[in-house]
């Protein structure tokens, strides 16, 4: 394990409140939480591609930081309209 | 001496992204949990980004993490924006 690899680990481990808030809380709070939890997501990717030295799963992170911007606002757009 | 730089920059993007969590939990209205959530597009991300360059300069790996740093940084507001009207619709102030 390097420093990557456990910064990673946090950055992982931190998505378990924001699942349990998601859950409890309302809706729209769940989608606030869903998307601290998608760049958390991002940045442990980051970590992890660093800390194993494969630079070709940078790759991972950047499909991953634009399809969780494009499935945040889709999220945004229907709780803003339906609920 | 890189690789304190890097151990520091590393401590200091999870203990950011630990309080960006802990305001989201914390905070009682949703426009304040989505200023936290917001922040850890900024701060956190950009300490990755400085330990990710402080090990791997401007290599592949390196520009593809600025470039995953850069779309987190420009395309959050949008979301943000979207996210804080559809709170002020679900909260009836429209």
């Amino acid at each position: 394990m390097n420093a990557f690899t456990i910064a990673a680990t946090i950055l992982i481990a931190l998505l378990a409140p924001l699942g349990l808030l998601a859950a409890r809380r309302r809706p729209i709070d769940g989608l606030i939480a869903l998307e601290l939890g998608s760049t958390l997501s991002v940045l442990a990717l980051v970590c992890l591609a660093e800390g194993f030295h494969r630079s070709f799963e940078f790759g991972v992170a950047i499909a991953a930081a634009v399809s969780s911007w494009i499935g945040g606002l889709v999220y945004a757009r229907f709780l803003g309209r339906w609920l | 001496m890189s690789s304190v730089a890097v151990d520091v920059l590393l401590g200091l993007a999870v203990a950011a992204a630990l309080v960006c969590v802990a305001g989201v939990i914390v905070m009682r209205t949703s426009l304040d949990r989505l200023h936290y959530a917001a922040a850890a597009t900024t701060v956190p991300a950009f300490l990755v980004l400085a330990a990710v360059l402080v090990r791997e300069h401007v290599s592949s790996g390196g520009l593809e993490a600025i470039a995953v740093v850069a779309l987190l940084f420009l395309l959050n507001p949008v979301l943000v924006v979207a996210t804080a009207r559809a709170v002020r619709r679900v909260e009836g102030h429209e």
